[in-house]
């Protein structure tokens, strides 16, 4: 005996019209909504003007004269030979101011590498006249101008100034044997390679722009540069 | 016999037993950025050295590669409508660019006393004492500064010729619906008065590491060497 289902029950499992018709608003609304929503973006959009990358494409403008084969053979070895002559020999040093390194070369061969301290890069301004100091370790090329063992340092007027201290007027008050080491290294501007007092914050930006090793790194640098060595700071 | 001319008929042999044997002449263009970087290295200044096919750039002094930092990408940016994209000029090379507008320094610390005091005499009498000690006077920061603020990593300088040099992690979007969303943010702020027109820009893209320590290199008269040719 097969039992029939009731009609009548399952018209009940749908929705009754109200319902359906309240659903069907609530998507409409939806898509409206986000139809709204897109059209404002698109708006706004196309008020905007955002960055745009294209390939980069070059152009070599050469004249005729320079595309000549033994033309070009002659200007690239007068080039070479002009480069050869600037190029550092012998023993040079490398700073590199933001990673704390100093290297050693000798023709180019790395020699040595130590952990140098450089420059913070703050700013010193002098309450009495505006003056400023620019705690920067300088770039470019320098020399050893002066090689000097028991260094005693001469305090300038910004190393009082950031303690809050007049700059004193007997100069004997601004002389310290202590800070710069066993050894020192000029290289003018009152930049020097020297020691420091204190060894833990070696590999960190933390001078007035000298450059400070380790002492037994000092001691190596020391005896292996002379007066003349060309030193590179970037 | 002057060196100068020893040096002229040793390049003229050269060429010409180049030339005769059939070697492969140096490229051209490689030739004018060699030419170009001479001139540049007799200044003890340090300058870069961007090689786009190489996607490499040098920093150099004296034509000696002190460091390099590789590229992720190199592209031309503009700030374009997003409907309507105008093709960019092709960039001539090899050629100098110096940097006329340094990216700004705005993580520099100020160290500004409000008024300056004497010397304590107590300090001048515990150090004329110490003298003759092994004491020392430490001068300098304090043994635990408080660590120097990084500069950015996304910056711009301003180079002489009317580009700009962005300094970036990544280059702008290329898919659509990221630059879709980009138009939308940059609309809205222009809508709310924020937005800028930056000059167009040679975009490189490095890492966050690269991009803050080539920060300070980026000074008013740094020389960029752009090569030319293959390497």
């Amino acid at each position: 005996m097969s039992v029939e289902p009731d009609r009548r029950e399952l018209f009940s499992a749908l929705p009754a019209p109200r319902a359906r018709r309240r659903g069907l608003v609530v998507v409409l609304s939806l898509f409206g909504l986000f139809g709204l929503a897109l059209g404002a973006a698109l708006l706004v959009a196309r008020s905007g003007r955002p960055q745009h990358g294209a390939p980069f494409v070059t152009e070599t403008a050469l004249t005729p004269d320079e595309e000549d084969p033994v033309r070009v053979a002659k200007r690239a070895a007068q080039a070479t030979t002009a480069l050869d002559r600037v190029r550092p020999r012998g023993n040079y040093l490398v700073v590199d101011s933001y990673r704390n390194r100093l290297r050693l070369y000798e023709d180019g061969a790395l020699k040595h590498e130590a952990v140098c301290s450089t420059g913070t890069g703050t700013i010193l301004r002098d309450p009495r006249n505006g003056r400023e100091w620019i705690f920067d370790t300088p770039i470019g090329e320098r020399v050893i101008e002066r090689k000097v063992k028991n260094p005693v340092w001469a305090k300038p007027d910004w190393a009082f100034i950031e303690e809050g201290y007049l700059p004193p007027s007997n100069p004997e008050e601004r002389f310290d044997p202590y800070s710069l080491g066993d050894y020192a290294l000029y290289l003018g501007n009152g930049y020097i390679i020297h020691g420091t007092l204190f060894q833990t914050l070696l590999g960190r930006r933390v001078t007035h722009g000298c450059i400070r090793l380790g002492d037994k790194d000092l001691e190596l640098i020391y005896r292996n540069v002379r007066i003349g060595t060309r030193v590179y700071l970037y | 016999m002057s060196g100068s001319a020893r040096a002229s008929i040793f390049t003229s042999l050269l060429a010409a037993t180049a030339a005769f044997a059939g070697e492969t002449t140096p490229d051209p263009g490689r030739v004018a950025t060699l030419r170009l970087e001479a001139g540049i290295a007799q200044t003890p200044s340090v300058y870069l050295v961007l090689d786009p096919p190489r996607r490499v750039l040098e920093i150099k002094a004296r034509g000696t590669v002190l460091d390099t930092i590789d590229l992720r990408g190199i592209e031309v940016v503009t700030r374009q409508p997003l409907l309507a994209e105008r093709p960019t000029r092709p960039v001539t090379v090899p050629a100098v660019w110096r940097i006329v507008g340094e990216p700004a320094d705005d993580h520099r610390e100020l160290i500004a006393p409000v008024e300056l005091r004497p010397m304590p005499k107590e300090e001048e009498d515990e150090e004329s004492d110490g003298a003759g000690t092994t004491t020392p006077a430490p001068a300098g920061p304090t043994p635990t500064p408080t660590p120097a603020p990084e500069p950015e990593a996304t910056y711009r300088a301003h180079l002489d010729g009317g580009w700009d040099l962005l300094i970036c992690e990544q280059l702008p979007p290329r898919g659509v619906v990221e630059r879709f969303a980009a138009a939308v943010r940059d609309g809205w702020q222009r809508l709310r008065g924020e937005g800028g027109d930056d000059p167009p820009a040679i975009a490189l893209a490095m890492a966050a590491e690269d991009g803050r320590r080539l920060h300070h290199l980026l000074r008013s008269g740094t020389s960029i060497l752009v090569a030319a040719g293959a390497p």
